[in-house]
């Protein structure tokens, strides 16, 4: 996927979040950057109370992130597969299978887990519409 | 409205000492079979397969709140303690259960760390029982996660228990059972999940050990789901082959919880599972 593809994906899902109102009452003291990098591209993700502000395409050296998610291009396809397979069905799978990596502030991804996986879910949920 | 078969009760007993108020749910008649729950959850787990009409025909389900979990209060003196689950409290609760419910060549069916607990007492005490079901079971797990999450000041850990083990749960099952699952870890107390996986991803004790259980007159079967990332397939096969006489089943398309996240993937497959025990 290209990164002008990508940048599009994150922000329909971005647009999918403000349809999920639950996601924005869970992310509700949730406003940090976060740093998407799928192969050799990177795009940053602004979140502001539990909304989607901004996608930015990278790389770039001035940005902070709070936390980061590492993933090869073919593991995040198949986790956005409407019925991912064994492994691929979740955020983690990705570390335990040595596919992706999640680095920086981590305990700011584990107090917000729920919203974050749902978020990275809805790209899921586009697929299988 | 229907009422439900299961019934609610609760018996004291002494683990390490100390007495334990523990509450247990039942229902059927005939072979008894204790039931026990994950980490960080409780006996609503085992919820289906007690309210089975037909399996209760035959079976009588026993399923417990272990100490400090569900409706089992913690031991006296708790507030000013630490709580850490070890082998060995598991185990004297087990057989304390066993003794005190007067049950007869129960068998033993427990998950994740209760499968755990399955092969130690297959090992070190198989005596009192039948046979033993050890489901997302394997010898040893160290953890692939910080357990300190899960107790903070600063943060809920049953939340973040829950969406850590949702990563555990199938895609497949259905929605309302995949949250019932969570909301069992988002209602544990505080700490317990974090001193039941202290025990469950450092005792080791297992490893090396498989090789003397004697299936020969207590079965020993292993139950996995292929969407359980904690206790992997291949790591209840490695666990599975080092047992001489052990029998494995990897069940397509269910996860960690297979009992409470889709019971109706899970239950031929329990079924199954009763029947080898003889």
């Amino acid at each position: 996927m290209q990164t002008a593809s990508l940048r599009a994906r994150f922000e329909e899902m971005g647009t999918a979040l403000t349809q999920k109102p639950h996601l924005k009452r869970l992310g509700q003291l949730f406003s940090e950057t976060v740093l998407i990098e799928v192969d050799d591209q990177q795009i940053y993700l602004y979140f502001h109370r539990g909304l989607l502000e901004r996608v930015e395409e990278g790389p770039s050296s001035k940005i902070p992130w709070r936390f980061v998610l590492r993933v090869d291009g073919e593991a995040l396809d198949a986790f956005w597969h409407p019925m991912p397979a064994p492994r691929f069905h979740d955020i983690f799978g990705f570390v335990k299978t040595g596919r992706g990596r999640i680095d920086g502030d981590i305990l700011t991804l584990v107090k917000n887990l729920r919203f974050f996986k749902e978020f990275m879910a809805l790209g899921r949920q586009k697929e299988a519409a | 409205m229907a009422l439900e078969q299961i019934i609610g009760r609760y018996v004291t007993i002494e683990v390490q000492g100390r007495k334990n108020r523990i509450y247990f749910e039942e229902a059927g008649s005939g072979q008894p079979v204790l039931c026990f729950h994950t980490a960080g959850a409780d006996s609503r787990q085992w919820r289906h397969i007690l309210n089975d009409p037909e399996l209760t025909k035959a079976y009588r389900f026993i399923a417990p709140d272990m100490p400090w979990h569900g409706k089992s209060l913690p031991p006296e003196g708790f507030h000013e303690e630490e709580y850490l689950l070890t082998t060995e409290a598991y185990m004297e609760t087990v057989l304390k259960l066993v003794k005190a419910l007067t049950l007869e060549n129960p068998i033993y069916a427990g998950c994740s760390m209760g499968g755990r607990i399955a092969l130690q007492l297959a090992l070190k005490t198989p005596d009192p029982f039948k046979g033993f079901i050890a489901i997302e079971a394997s010898d040893f797990q160290p953890a692939w996660y910080d357990i300190d999450w899960f107790h903070r000041p600063d943060a809920h850990g049953g939340e973040m228990g829950a969406a850590l083990v949702s990563a555990n749960i199938a895609p497949q099952s259905p929605e309302a059972e995949r949250w019932n699952t969570q909301w069992m870890f988002m209602q544990s107390g505080p700490g317990v999940f974090r001193g039941d996986l202290s025990f469950y991803t450092q005792d080791d004790s297992l490893v090396g050990q498989l090789g003397r259980i004697d299936t020969g007159a207590r079965p020993v079967h292993l139950m996995v789901g292929t969407y359980d990332m904690t206790c992997t397939p291949e790591d209840a096969k490695r666990t599975a082959d080092a047992i001489p006489g052990a029998s494995l089943a990897v069940m397509d398309g269910i996860g960690h919880f297979p009992m409470s996240e889709n019971p109706d993937v899970f239950r031929p497959y329990f079924v199954d599972a009763l029947a080898k025990m003889g």
